[in-house]
Formats: structure tokens, sequence, C-alpha cells
């Protein structure tokens, strides 16, 4: 059991702050993934919760229980570096059983522990092996060893796939997803990068300049972003952003003219993801010349400049145009979501 | 990288280390193995008197050396094999006093009393050294930032002092009248002499060349502590480590490599201890190999160096070296080809 809560949780440094005042729950064996550009606080908000960054002001507690004053021992959390923090000295044996060592666990238990770890890892082969004689995967395999061996109640993984390449990547992730499946254990996840965060989180907490922007699933992320930061940073492309006017329902904007949306009447954003849209023969919605084409073999993506942005859609596979030629988007009402023009906050119909 | 350009970078230090160490050491170990000394000429000469009854005549017999036909005095050279080595070591009395239990006796031998200390401060200062030197760049690596520079130079200041104005500062504060032993009579209510016994000559010693040295180790490893993965650490503190377990599991093994060079490069110069036993004037008490060596090379009475005995002590100084850095060789030869 192992409900974390961050009540009104801030990092400063000098005039700087890192993390401002941060409320989050974390439930009880949920994966919950900290996304976020470099320098948005998300990996500062986890090394508070390891306990290896004070928090300036406000709560950490562990079921219920205050953890400020913990040390990182104490807390029984185990974390997973991105640098995969091994010691070169020992084996992957050693490596593994250290924490068991450190902690006084009864000597006649290690051996049992460190080889179920290295068997859910796939690491029985390599145990004589030092973390100098490994690959990239096998080292972040141990990294993963070491920190499940000792069973702890939270797992704190700290951009844990960002060393390894795109392959290795993959199967690495489904790794991780099946451990975390298989240990049930209250898990953050920190990561820049949105793939990892929508196929491993039970919730994904998105962040910038050290505030939380909005904490959802991944598909209410995706669906329904809080403002179009969260709508231009989650999803590959980003939702198309135009920049317009609503009046009695009707969105115009540069090269673009869509009726039937819902919502006050003035200056906003609309937003709708590329593969909603169509591209059509005539009587479309945005009407622009092709400002690019780009083929990803299942699909053909087509840009044009609408609404102040570079918009661009999905289209078959086989669609073609030259570049300059105009295109027709049909742009369905019901796919569009409204931000304000302000502050890019999200505009619920009415 | 061509030869020749290899040639021509390396060519002038490989000349000047054949020149100025190989040629010297070459012929300190032939020189250990001869003699060389004045030939001799035994000269009669009879006088005579006059006398009273009849004529009275002695015959007196001189030896002097031959001279040349510029007038100096012509020697010759001869191979002993190990006569120097055994004028030095002087098996025979080691052995009369090993076998009669005599450490007096042993030790009453210039090369063993200088070996004994030799040995004993170089071991005794080694660990104290790294110990020492590494306590301050670990305290010196957690403080504020901004008091680094200063601490990193006040700790180095020991290292910059030249060895024989150092040991000389020390002396100077415990002699008679020093600062330090007139505070201690004055603590204690008795006389006090620091330099009236040899055991407490040796600690000055002991306590003088690692407050030389320890800036050597700190500056090393504290270098050695910048390169520290600081992951590795906070791993450590994360698996359960204290204090002294991260310092054990993950810090030394780190700065081992360091510690063996800090290890050869101390071994190698506390064994050629020397200013000390100059700079406390102990020789009465204490000396060393190296004092001993020096010794040796000193004229005599008659104006006579004994440069055979000194090569054969300065050999011996390099063998006693090389023993003591066969281990630490090897493991760092074990540790390069377990890396490769």
């Amino acid at each position: 059991m192992a409900e974390i809560v961050l009540r009104n949780v801030t990092k400063r440094w000098g005039s700087f702050t890192g993390v401002a005042c941060t409320n989050l729950t974390i439930a009880d064996r949920e994966f919950l993934v900290l996304l976020g550009p470099s320098g948005c606080g998300k990996t500062t908000t986890m090394r508070m919760i390891a306990g290896l960054e004070d928090a300036t002001e406000g709560d950490i507690l562990i079921d219920g229980r205050r953890i400020n004053d913990l040390d990182p021992k104490d807390r029984d959390i185990a974390m997973v570096f991105q640098s995969y923090a091994l010691y070169p000295n020992m084996n992957v044996y050693e490596n593994i059983r250290f924490p068991l060592k450190v902690r006084r666990v009864p000597a006649e238990e290690h051996h049992d522990q460190v080889i179920r770890a290295a068997e859910m890892v796939e690491l029985t082969d390599f145990l004589d092996r030092r973390p100098g004689e490994l690959s990239g995967g096998q080292r972040q395999r141990v990294a993963l060893a070491r920190a499940i061996v000792r069973r702890p109640n939270v797992f704190l993984m700290d951009e844990p796939l960002s060393n390894l390449d795109a392959k290795l990547r993959v199967s690495t992730r489904a790794q991780i997803k099946n451990l975390s499946h298989e240990l049930k254990v209250t898990t953050i996840y920190v990561t820049h990068d949105q793939i990892e965060a929508m196929t491993l989180a039970d919730r994904v907490v998105i962040m910038k300049h050290g505030v939380i922007q909005q904490v959802g699933t991944p598909v209410e992320i995706y669906d329904r972003p809080a403002n179009t930061f969260v709508a231009s940073f989650i999803g590959n492309p980003a939702m198309n952003l135009m920049e317009g006017t609503l009046q009695d329902g009707v969105f115009t904007g540069r090269n673009a003219r869509i009726a039937g949306i819902a919502g006050p009447d003035g200056p906003v954003v609309l937003g709708f993801r590329a593969e909603d849209a169509t591209v059509v023969p005539a009587g479309g919605d945005i009407v622009a010349p092709a400002y690019t084409m780009e083929l990803l073999g299942d699909a053909t993506m087509v840009a044009v400049r609408a609404g102040g942005a570079l918009v661009t859609v999905k289209a078959p596979k086989d669609y073609r145009v030259e570049i300059g030629a105009p295109v027709e988007i049909s742009v369905p009402a019901a796919i569009c979501q409204l931000f304000d023009a302000d502050d890019g906050s999200r505009i619920e119909p009415a | 990288m061509r030869f020749k350009t290899f040639a021509c970078f390396v060519g002038p230090s490989l000349l000047l280390m054949v020149l100025f160490i190989a040629v010297p050491l070459v012929s300190v170990f032939i020189q250990s193995f001869h003699v060389t000394q004045p030939v001799i000429e035994r000269i009669e000469t009879e006088r005579c008197t006059a006398g009273f009854l009849e004529q009275q005549c002695s015959t007196e017999i001189k030896n002097v050396p031959v001279l040349d036909e510029r007038g100096s005095i012509v020697t010759t050279t001869r191979f002993v094999g190990l006569e120097n080595y055994r004028a030095v070591v002087r098996p025979d009395s080691v052995q009369a006093a090993i076998s009669s239990w005599n450490w007096p006796a042993l030790m009453a031998i210039d090369f063993w009393k200088a070996l004994r200390f030799t040995l004993s401060f170089t071991l005794i200062t080694l660990p104290l050294v790294i110990g020492l030197g590494l306590t301050i760049a670990l305290a010196v690596n957690n403080t504020t930032r901004s008091i680094r520079g200063p601490v990193i130079f006040v700790s180095l200041l020991p290292y910059i002092i030249t060895p024989v104005i150092g040991a000389l500062s020390i002396r100077w504060l415990f002699v008679g009248d020093g600062i330090l032993t007139q505070a201690m009579e004055a603590w204690s209510g008795r006389q006090i002499s620091m330099f009236a016994q040899g055991w407490t000559i040796e600690l000055l010693m002991l306590f003088y060349r690692v407050w030389h040295v320890a800036p050597f180790a700190f500056v090393i490893f504290y270098a050695g502590l910048q390169t520290m993965n600081r992951d590795a650490i906070e791993a450590a503190m994360m698996d359960g480590a204290s204090r002294f377990e991260r310092l054990r599991y993950v810090i030394i093994p780190h700065l081992m490599p360091l510690i063996f060079f800090v290890s050869l490069i101390h071994l190698m110069d506390a064994y050629r201890v020397f200013e000390e036993v100059v700079g406390f004037r102990s020789q009465a008490h204490v000396i060393s190999l190296q004092w001993l060596t020096y010794d040796l090379l000193q004229p005599d009475d008659a104006g006579n160096r004994a440069v055979s005995r000194a090569s054969a002590s300065a050999m011996l100084t390099m063998i006693g070296i090389v023993i003591l850095l066969v281990p630490l060789l090897r493991k760092s030869w074990r540790d390069h080809k377990g890396v490769r």
C-alpha cells in the first residue's frame, strides 16, 4: 500500500521557482507519468519524493505519513536513474544484491531474491559480468532488478529509457509495463517522451515551468487537453491550433471558415487533430495552398497555412498533391475544440 | 602517429633519462661490486749516524701512495663481488645478534638501524597520508562552494613549503625553548625534551611527513571526487547505504586507481626519507637508508670517501623500494589487463 500525496509542494532556489505549489494525489498501485519539456520541474518533483531534494514548502505524504524529514533510505522507495547509476566495481549479481546487503536483510535470503529479480528482467546469464561489459539495455535492466529486488512500496523512474536507442527503447518499455503489471507497486515515471507517457501511464501529469498543466488519463489528455500547451505537447503531429474569431457559431480565420461551432463570440484558438480532418475534392472548410507533403507509408501528411499556423491533416496513403496547389480540408465542427485566445485555456462548450 | 614524429617528441626526453638516470644507475650498480683504492708502494729508508764507537744504522719502512707524473695519486679498481654489500649489511654481526636475541646489537649496525626506521616511517605514514588526504578531500567536497577556494589554498600550504624548511620549522617549535615545548611544559608542569630520545624524534618526523604530504593526496582525491557519478551516490542512498557504506562501496572503489597512484608515489618518496634526518638533526638517534648513503659519501679524517659502500647502500635502498612497489604494480597490471 502506498498512496502518495503532494500538498502545496514548492521548490525554490533563491528567487527561481523550480516547482510551484503542487498538489497531487497518486493512488496506491497507480502508474503515474510526469511529462513535460526539459526544465519543467518533473525531475525535481520526483527527487523531492525520493528525498534527494528538500521541499522548500509543503508536505509529502506516503500513506498519510509525512516523509519530508525522512532520509531517502527510510522512505521505502526505489529509484531507477537515467544514467543507470550502477556500481562499476561490482558485478551484476552484487549490484542487484547491494540493497539487501546494506539493509541488513538476512544473508541466506539474498541469493533467492537476487535470482528472482534477475529472472524478472532476464539477466540470469549475465550475473558474473561487470556493468562495463553490458549493453545499454542490459545495464538498464540491472538497474531495474536492483530496484525491484527488495520489493519497495514505491518505484521512481527518472527517464530510464532516454539513453537507449529507439529499438531497445520499445522493448524495454514493454518490459517496464509488464513489470509494473506484475509487481503492482505505485510507480512515478518521469519522461519528456509523450509516447512513453501514453503507453505506460494510468494517469499523466503534464508540467510546464514548475506548474501542473493537466492531470488525467492518456485518453483524457489526448482528447480533451486543458490548454493549448497540453494540446501542442501531446500527439504526433501535435493538435492543429488556428487563431481566428468565433461569431454566431462560425469560426473565421485566415484560409478557414468552419460553421456549427458552439462557443462564445470573440477571438479564439480552434484546435483539431490531424487524423480527425479529411482532405476533400471540394467544399472544404479550409482552403489553402499545400505547404508541404510527407509520405509516412500508411498515410500522407499534408500541411497548409491557415489561421496563422501550419495545419497538418492526415490523408490516405496514395494521396498526392503538388506543393502550392490548392488543398480543401473538411473539419467537422464536432471534433473542434476551443481555447481562450489570451491565456490558452480550454473553453468548454456551453 | 608516424614513428619519426613520435621519435622527435620522445627522443630528447629519452636521451636525458638515459644520461641522467640510467647511466648513473648502471655506474652505481657496477661500482657497488668494485673497490677503488690508491696504489701504495713500500719505501725502505736506511738512516745511519756516526755513533760513539761504531756507526748506527736504522731502516724505516713507509707506505706511501704512488703519484703519477702530474702529482696525482694513482688508484686501482678491483672487483670484490659482494664484499661491499657484506660491509654494509654485516651478516656475521646480524647472525650473532639474532642468535642471541639481542635487538640493541642489531640496531647498533647502521644499515639495520636505518632500515628499521625507513620501513616503519614508510609504512606508518602511508595509511595516515591516504586517510588524512581522503578526509580533507571529502570535507572540502562537502563544504559550501563559496568557501572551497580558501579552504583548498590553506590545505595546500604545507605542500608548498620546502621540505627542509618545513622540518626546521617543526624542530624550532619543539626544541628545548620552542613555543610548543614551553606550552607543554607549562601545561604538564614537568621538563620535556622532545629531542633527547629517538621515539619522540620519530613521532615528530612522522607528524611532519604526514602534515607535508597529505595535501598532495588531498588534491589528487579531490580531483577524483569531481569525476564521481553523482547518480551512483544517490542510488546508494536510495538503496539504503549509510554514509560510511557509500564511502566504502561507491566512493573508495571509484578513487581506487588514485589511491594506488598516491600510494606508489608516497612509497617511493617516503622510502627515500632524508630531509627529516637533516632538518631534525636526528642522526645521533635516528637515521634513514638515504642518509646512510649520504654519510658514507662524506670524507673521513683522511679525506677518503666510501664510494663503493655508498653504492651498495644505494642499491639496497633501491631494491627495498622495488620490493615495496611490487604488490601495487602487480595489482595495477592485473587491473589494467582486466579493463582491456
